[in-house]
């Protein structure tokens, strides 16, 4: 049996031999058998130490309130992918690859994060100060605040403030707490002077601060959350597939089901006819020059 | 519509009046079909979660609660799957195993999330990625679980004993990728530490008792030295904690998915990105056909050479000599059946 690695590469993660996996310096079996947990072995494995007490409960708090969130794009994606009955591992894989510059930046939120506070360094400004600068850049920007606002908790994320809480609980405020909650006083103030309605925190600008708080890259932070999220995707297309209707367009179900052909409304050009081959040259020219389809154009 | 419909039976769309279409083509009616008041109306049915605009709900429990009482994200694991509190010493287990599947050096999903990172990607789409190597060979949780489960009902519902169904089960399935008793694990004790702990904090039950036949009979049978291995460890225990197999795969793909982030995260740290045509494949590694001159687009083979088959022996002519071509897939054969009951096991066999 050819037991060659997948890909060559010099690495600083983990090696594995027939006798053992050793994770930064660590034997995986060693730490299960230590009595250490999940949420340790991540700290193992992004950061090559073994957190206090309290971050370790910080990050477990942070995963388990992510990790369910009924409908939003990723379970969405998963259940719409698992309706085709793929193998089970491409739903789940479709949730996480949903994770981008809206459905929880983490990442993004995390290098915005580390850019204002740079700044406050280098410009010799307090975190309060940097913050105000943010908000002011981004709205003045017309660009939303990273970490504010959620379409579905319109009156505040009901993960969000209780992180925030948790941290400090936890003794774990620093820096990026400062900061986020900064962040947020002035967003209010700034909305609020504008006649503008409440938008709360988000459960990325809290769950990410936490999460950068205790010691987690920004891209660590964002596969913390957008990993962690697969498992209830898999929970909701492993539902779908054992108890829904493959297809979603069954007419035999008593709820009009997801892709029936009532959903669909089109929008687009009107019908029209195709043109025959021998019209296709002077057809096309007309429909280029006109320049008709270039509000169809995505 | 009807208008449109006329002009084109007048001018004729190809084949499309041909009378043995069922329908009359130019009868069919254009349009987007009209909202559905007959039945109920569209909605998520789950019974998984729900949210509302003030909290979000996973079988019953407002997650935010779960946390704040002092539950974790392995709780939560159980509750999404299987709509219960664990106990005590099942999260522990449950954290164990999780441990164990985190990392496994540069294996498969760590060396796709890494492909896929030199692309510049976002991390998002190399976890996901990563998540696809898991298959019906490779972390084969699904199938490993189901015939599990499909053995030992031969003991529950014929009243066959253990061993003679592990027996059975290893006489008829010896070679498979996911019998989870193989050469990979014969100087790492990590699987056999997996089956004690579970002993220990007494969440072992009949998986790990019918694994542990598998493995006897699975020995037994063998010429070559093998033992328990990490899919047959943690997929009998998972059993054990009560998760299904389909449910067991993807808990311990996704589980994978965080080491397969810091894989795309050291890749770009440490590596170069690939840009489209970068790579090249040197001619020492090509065996296809040999290089010829293609033929001008007038000397196309005529109509005789193409690849239809009049007669079941020509067919079979041609089949076999695909199979002389690799790549072209006539060599294997796959039954790909309907998951939604009973998930996971993709029979892939080869002529």
């Amino acid at each position: 049996m050819d037991r060659e690695p997948a890909l060559e590469r010099k690495t600083a993660i983990s090696y594995k031999t027939e006798e053992k996996t050793v994770m930064r310096g660590y034997s995986l079996s060693d730490l299960a058998e230590e009595g250490y947990s999940f949420c340790d072995a991540l700290f193992v494995l992004f950061q090559g130490r073994i957190p206090t007490e309290n971050e370790e409960k910080m990050l477990d708090y942070e995963m388990g309130v992510f990790m369910e969130h009924s409908m939003s794009p990723s379970a969405v994606g998963a259940i719409g992918v698992i309706t085709g009955r793929p193998n089970l591992p491409c739903a789940v894989a479709a949730a996480i690859t949903t994770f981008g510059g809206v459905h929880g930046p983490g990442a993004a939120h995390g290098y915005m994060m580390n850019k204002y506070l740079e700044r406050a360094r280098v410009e010799g400004k307090t975190v309060d100060e940097m913050a105000k600068t943010l908000v002011d850049e981004y709205m003045d920007a017309g660009r939303p605040v990273m970490g504010m606002g959620q379409p579905q908790h319109i009156d505040s994320d009901p993960r969000a403030e209780p992180i925030h809480l948790k941290q400090e609980e936890l003794g774990l405020q620093g820096v990026y707490l400062e900061f986020q909650r900064a962040v947020e006083k002035y967003f209010h103030a700034r909305r609020e002077a504008e006649g503008r309605s409440y938008v709360g925190v988000n459960v990325v600008g809290s769950g990410n601060t936490a999460l950068m708080e205790i010691g987690f890259s920004p891209n660590a932070g964002w596969c913390i959350g957008s990993v962690t999220r697969g498992f209830s995707c898999a929970a909701h297309a492993l539902f779908n597939m054992k108890k829904g209707r493959a297809w979603g367009a069954s007419r035999n179900e008593p709820m009009v089901q997801m892709i029936d052909l009532s959903m669909i409304k089109y929008v687009g050009p009107e019908d029209r006819m195709v043109p025959k081959q021998e019209e296709r040259q002077e057809y096309a020219t007309k429909q280029k020059e006109s320049g008709e389809y270039k509000q169809w154009v995505i | 519509m009807g208008d449109l419909n006329a002009e084109k039976r007048a001018r004729g769309v190809g084949n499309l009046d041909d009378a043995r279409n069922p329908y009359d083509y130019f009868e069919r009616e254009y349009g987007t079909v009209p909202p559905d008041d007959k039945r109920a109306p569209f909605r998520w049915v789950s019974e998984v979660a729900y949210k509302n605009v003030h909290r979000i709900v996973a079988r019953g429990y407002d997650t935010t609660e779960l946390m704040e009482e002092g539950y974790g994200v392995v709780d939560t694991l159980f509750v999404d799957f299987q709509a219960r509190i664990p106990l005590v010493e099942e999260t522990r287990m449950l954290n164990y195993l999780m441990i164990l599947a985190l990392e496994d050096g540069l294996s498969m999903p760590a060396a796709i999330s890494r492909l896929v990172a030199r692309s510049k990607t976002f991390l998002t789409q190399a976890c996901g990625a990563s998540i696809l190597a898991f298959g019906h060979a490779y972390g084969a949780y699904s199938s490993f679980g189901n015939r599990m489960e499909k053995y030992l009902k031969k003991v529950d519902q014929d009243g066959i004993p253990m061993e003679e169904a592990a027996a059975l089960l290893v006489k008829e399935n010896l070679q498979d990728e996911s019998l989870g008793v193989s050469e990979l694990m014969t100087k790492d004790p990590a699987a056999q530490r997996v089956l004690a702990r579970a002993e220990k904090l007494g969440v072992a039950g009949k998986h790990i008792e019918f694994m542990q036949h598998v493995v006897a009979a699975a020995q037994a049978q063998s010429t070559s030295p093998i033992d328990l291995d990490m899919l047959g460890a943690i997929g009998a225990t998972m059993l054990d904690l009560g998760f299904s197999p389909e449910a067991t795969w993807a808990i311990m793909a996704v589980t994978r998915a965080y080491a397969a982030g810091a894989h795309y995260i050291e890749e770009v740290e440490r590596e170069e990105t690939t840009r489209l045509g970068q790579e090249l494949t040197p001619p020492e590694m090509y065996d296809g056909p040999a290089e010829c001159p293609v033929p001008p687009l007038q000397d196309r083979p005529p109509a005789s050479e193409a690849a239809v088959c009049r007669t079941p022996d020509e067919w079979k002519e041609r089949f076999e000599k695909m199979k002389q071509l690799p790549g072209s897939g006539f060599t294997l054969i796959e039954e790909i059946e309907d998951p939604s009951k009973k998930s996971g096991i993709k029979k892939v066999g080869k002529l």
